[in-house]
């Protein structure tokens, strides 16, 4: 990317920063993520999650899905954390957050798609990160909920040649980066990382967000990436893509992401990936069903939204 | 009728329900480790019906999914009882058009794939085989899909389908080629009038002209010495065959399957099965809704781009 092309970026993604929309909960959220969590008080979290009352119900839809674990229907925030965990309940809040933050801008392209593919990707990657015993399944998570911020920063940054590089793409059946590249010269790779950057988001996720595309470019160190590349992947191929069905076929143990996966998580080359691939057909409908519970009245299939 | 509907609708609630009982969990990874066919969360409910008709249908030997999983694990009549179980699942499984998303996956990404390689070298011919044809549904079904085919992408290609049973009157009925509404189900309407002529009954029979693109045959996949003479494919198909063999015979007969491929050819399961501890020669490839096993290129040992 070119210095011009960067800082023509960076400009859109500052007045992102100041949409009216953006929740007064998010900033506060944001540094609490990056707080270690042995330190975080349960009151702060409650506090933060009661305090916008929308934001509040869709936390407790969003905690109520069986995809988060719960052991019993939870009524109140309180509950939420003590049953589910801080970190978790922290993961939801940002998910409701995001969604706030962004549904008052206009969209160029299906928010309902973004939704669905960051909730299914974070769910996603939070069982492969079990299943291959990853040590935190949760980071593993907000990785996989965060690693196509740049799409949402593109959708809102850049609405008229977005809608034009994702009609092209869904036409083609490619993937989105690939189109993005060659119509805006940047990938939401790049966009992402600017807006994680000006957020302070945690380096793993940062790191995440920036390489998910390319994983040879991520530091050595970060399982992470490789992991998030494989869940979206698998995300993208099977119905909880970006809206649209990407024509291709693709052979994960001969993706270089597999091999540096491996080499951190063992567990891996013994994994079953078609029966992985068979479990996570049933993740599909599931997550649709929460999206559409949980965001529905904001969601408009490829329309631009308009509340102010 | 309204009635039987309602029956079944809420029968079929119950066996949702009846699906959270952890014995089912039990016998699911049974069936899995016995016969490679998985039924994730969303499809329990219909392992749960198979057990019931098989409780149903056990002479008081077992009454509840305790007692079907002791007499599935631990008695002398397991073998007999696993395999029962299996046409339970597997019944009512064959229709033509079973599955969309593997017809999507060659048209879209495969079948460009390979014809874009074969052209290359100049061969203009694709070898085709339903290994476990039964009674000719996924034969006939790749017949129409490949005239489709031709008419497009294949144009002036040549393609020829060996469908292959065990069982002898499964091989007469395929060859007869006639089927009734439920077989047709997902048969689109187009497809009909082209392939089909009506016979008695309201029945459809499949026209000679698709009939000349298949071979069908009686062959038993244990059979070492017919398996080799199977060379040159570039497509295999074996769905829902290999959950009656044991690990043994089932590495023996992949490993045929695997020779008999040309480089690059693919080999497709059944949607529930997988390779797992099978065979780990062929690379699983991941496509939009269906995964494919795919034989390495000859001068790399690695995967076509796909």
């Amino acid at each position: 990317m070119t210095i011009g092309l960067r800082d023509g970026l960076k400009k859109r993604v500052e007045r992102l920063r100041s949409l009216p929309s953006s929740p007064a909960v998010l900033q506060p959220l944001l540094d609490l993520l990056r707080s270690p969590s042995d330190q975080i008080d349960l009151k702060k979290v409650v506090q933060l999650v009661s305090y916008d009352k929308s934001i509040a119900a869709q936390c407790l839809r969003i905690a109520n899905s069986p995809l988060y674990g719960r052991a019993r229907e939870t009524e109140s925030i309180h509950a939420a954390v003590l049953s589910l965990g801080i970190q978790r309940v922290e993961d939801i809040l940002l998910t409701c957050c995001l969604h706030k933050f962004s549904s008052g801008a206009k969209w160029a392209t299906d928010s309902g798609a973004f939704w669905r593919h960051s909730l299914g990707c974070a769910v996603v990657c939070r069982e492969l990160a079990e299943r291959i015993r990853y040590p935190d399944p949760d980071k593993a998570y907000l990785a996989g909920l965060l690693h196509d911020l740049g799409i949402l920063v593109n959708s809102l940054a850049y609405p008229e040649e977005y809608g034009k590089v994702l009609a092209v793409a869904t036409e083609k059946g490619i993937p989105l980066a690939e189109q993005e590249m060659h119509e805006l010269g940047f990938t939401h790779c790049e966009s992402g990382s600017i807006l994680g950057n000006m957020w302070q988001l945690p380096r793993a996720v940062n790191e995440v967000i920036a390489h998910h595309h390319d994983v040879s470019k991520a530091p050595g160190d970060n399982p992470l990436v490789a992991l998030v590349h494989v869940g979206d992947m698998l995300c993208r191929l099977r119905g909880l893509g970006y809206g649209y069905e990407e024509w291709r076929g693709v052979d994960l143990a001969a993706d270089p992401a597999w091999g540096d996966l491996s080499k951190l998580c063992p567990q891996l080359s013994k994994m079953d990936m078609a029966r992985f691939t068979m479990d996570l057909d049933a993740f599909v409908p599931r997550v649709q069903a929460l999206v559409e519970a949980v965001f529905a009245p904001n969601l408009k299939h490829g329309e631009v939204e308009q509340h102010h | 009728m309204p009635g039987e509907v309602l029956k079944t609708a809420v029968l079929e609630i119950n066996e949702k329900e009846e699906g959270q009982d952890p014995v089912y969990l039990k016998i699911r990874d049974l069936v899995y480790q016995t016969c490679g066919i998985y039924h994730s969360e969303e499809k329990l409910y219909l392992l749960v019906a198979a057990c019931k008709r098989r409780m149903a249908d056990s002479g008081g030997r077992a009454n509840t999914g305790r007692e079907y999983m002791e007499l599935l694990a631990n008695t002398t009549r397991r073998e007999v009882e696993i395999r029962a179980l299996l046409n339970e699942i597997t019944i009512g499984e064959t229709c033509l058009f079973r599955s969309q998303a593997q017809l999507n996956a060659l048209h879209n990404v495969i079948l460009p794939e390979l014809a874009a390689e074969r052209s290359k070298i100049g061969l203009k011919k694709l070898k085709i085989w339903s290994a476990g044809c039964s009674t000719g549904e996924e034969p006939y079904t790749l017949a129409m899909f490949l005239m489709e085919e031709k008419e497009k992408l294949l144009k002036d290609w040549a393609f020829e389908i060996q469908a292959t049973d065990l069982n002898d009157r499964s091989v007469e009925t395929a060859r007869a080629g006639i089927y009734g509404d439920y077989a047709l189900r997902n048969t689109p309407e187009l497809y009909k009038r082209k392939y089909f002529t009506p016979d008695e009954g309201g029945k459809l029979k499949v026209r000679d002209e698709l009939k000349s693109h298949i071979l069908f045959t009686r062959l038993n996949l244990n059979d070492d010495s017919r398996m080799v003479f199977m060379k040159g494919m570039d497509l295999i198909f074996c769905c829902n065959v290999l959950i009656y063999f044991d690990m043994t015979s089932k590495r023996r007969v992949v490993q045929h399957f695997y020779a008999n491929l040309l480089p690059n050819g693919c080999f497709f399961l059944g949607q529930a099965e997988s390779l797992f501890q099978v065979n780990d020669q062929f690379r699983l490839v991941h496509l939009p809704g269906t995964t494919v096993y795919r034989k390495p290129g000859a001068e790399t040992g690695k995967v076509g781009k796909l």
